[in-house]
């Protein structure tokens, strides 16, 4: 005890009080209010300082939000020949909703599913094309990619907005904490998706136009024929077998609906696939490299879920062996302009592609090809 | 479960871009600046050696290391 308030007490001098007993009375205290203090309001305190550091991240998130607003409108006013009054509407297009259908009789969803989704994609069109009726095809989609991330970031802003008031409201430690612990990966996704807004303005091609990069080689100069809604296909030889290649229909910034080419193709008694061979872009995992060529089996499709339900339903139907070859890349390069290392690897693909087809198909067989991605700035 | 949070990456610095012209019958490859309007397999330019009408092929990012 004795040692202790020594300690005080000379704490005391360095803090220009002299050393008596009154000082130690004085520290003692101190101590035991501190100690209750951090006792009681320990959690509350924590809970301000995670409050503070949501915050900042909070605005952070607005002012990209904010930005892509306007860029979504600037693109309408100065590419599109949009009047200049078009705030309001593009404010509206920002908060639309599509509701999900039920899932509790999962029988028959994907169909449904894809029947609200699709209206959503002809709602957006038909608004902007009311909106900005001398846009070209190009500058619609583009417009609808940045209205997407403007969408997405809208969305994101809200969320971490709600649980951030309601963290104020309750003041409880375990919602702000949460929120806390997410947000440097939301932050980082949303500068990803603001980055990309650049490649759209300029109707570049992205990482995620691999596929259709790749299939497009194969199409070039060759009949392109439309099977589904901005999906086109060609037909091309190798080595004695014939190659069907699919993809969306380019330059501008579309999926297209290459399951529902898939499924017709397949339909086709004519056509007598063999084989589906699938090339897409693959989100990474931290530590693997940009650019590199991986192989497997199955639909290498994206999205919800709809269109690789199809394409496995029409391919197991039949039977038909699916190959898969994707290219690794991060988000922010799937969705920003093609790196070098990402178009450098579709020599590589289109190797592999040849290297499959002469091992698992004999002449005279016809394979399919599909390039699946955003083929903005890929024409075929 | 890593699935669910894939690498994001790094905040990419302003990189240019550039365009490939390929020329489909002699090969010849030029390498210039991306300009407004090109796309992956649009006719390019006229081949500098032979003539013909070139095609684009690529189109993509380069990081230019400036030492
Ligand atoms: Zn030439």
């Amino acid at each position: 005890m004795w040692t202790l308030s020594l300690g005080f007490l000379q704490l005391g001098g360095l803090l220009g009080g002299g050393s008596s007993p009154v000082d130690l009375i004085v520290y003692i205290l101190l101590t035991v209010v501190s100690f209750a203090v951090v006792f009681m309001y320990g959690q509350r305190i924590q809970a301000y300082s995670a409050l503070r550091d949501v915050r900042i991240n909070l605005e952070k998130l607005q002012g990209l939000k904010d930005r892509s607003r306007k860029e979504a409108i600037d693109y309408m006013t100065t590419n599109m020949k949009a009047p200049k009054d078009v705030q309001q509407r593009v404010d509206q297009v920002l908060e639309y909703f599509t509701i999900m259908p039920v899932d509790m009789d999962p029988s028959g969803i994907v169909g449904k599913i894809e029947h609200v989704t699709n209206q959503q994609d002809d709602r957006i069109r038909a608004e902007l094309k009311s909106i900005a009726p001398q846009a070209d095809p190009v500058q619609l989609s583009v417009e609808q990619n940045i209205l997407e991330v403007a969408t997405s970031l809208n969305l994101l802003f809200k969320i971490v907005r709600h649980f951030y008031i309601q963290g104020q409201k309750t003041k409880s430690i375990y919602i702000i904490v949460q929120l806390q612990m997410i947000l440097p990966m939301v932050i980082q996704e949303a500068d990803a998706l603001t980055s990309a807004i650049e490649a759209f303005k300029l109707a570049q091609p992205i990482g995620d136009g691999l596929g259709p990069i790749v299939a497009g080689k194969l199409m070039v100069g060759k009949e392109k024929t439309t099977i589904e809604r901005e999906t086109v296909y060609a037909k091309n030889e190798y080595k004695g077998r014939s190659i069907i290649a699919l993809k969306a229909e380019g330059p501008m910034g579309t999926v297209g609906r290459p399951h529902i080419g898939v499924e017709k193709i397949l339909n086709d008694q004519t056509n007598k696939i063999s084989t589906i061979i699938m090339v897409d872009a693959a989100l990474k995992l931290e530590g693997e490299s940009t650019g590199e060529v991986a192989e497997g089996v199955g639909a290498a499709i994206g999205g919800i879920g709809t269109e690789k339900f199809r394409i496995e339903a029409a391919a197991t139907q039949k039977d038909i062996p699916m190959y898969a070859i994707v290219v690794k890349q991060s988000l922010i390069d799937a969705i920003s302009v093609m790196r070098k290392e990402i178009a450098e690897a579709t020599d590589k693909v289109v190797e592999r592609i040849h290297r499959l087809i002469e091992e698992k198909t004999k002449e005279g067989d016809t394979i399919l090809l599909v390039g699946v991605g955003n083929t903005l700035g890929v024409s075929q | 479960m890593a699935q669910m949070f894939p690498s994001i990456g790094e905040k990419r610095p302003k990189m240019p871009v550039f365009t490939i012209e390929e020329c489909p019958s002699c090969g010849t490859k030029t390498k210039r600046a991306f300009k407004f309007g090109d796309y992956v397999y649009k006719e390019g330019g006229e081949c500098a050696k032979c003539h013909a009408k070139t095609l684009i092929t690529m189109v993509y990012a380069e990081l230019i290391q400036v030492k």
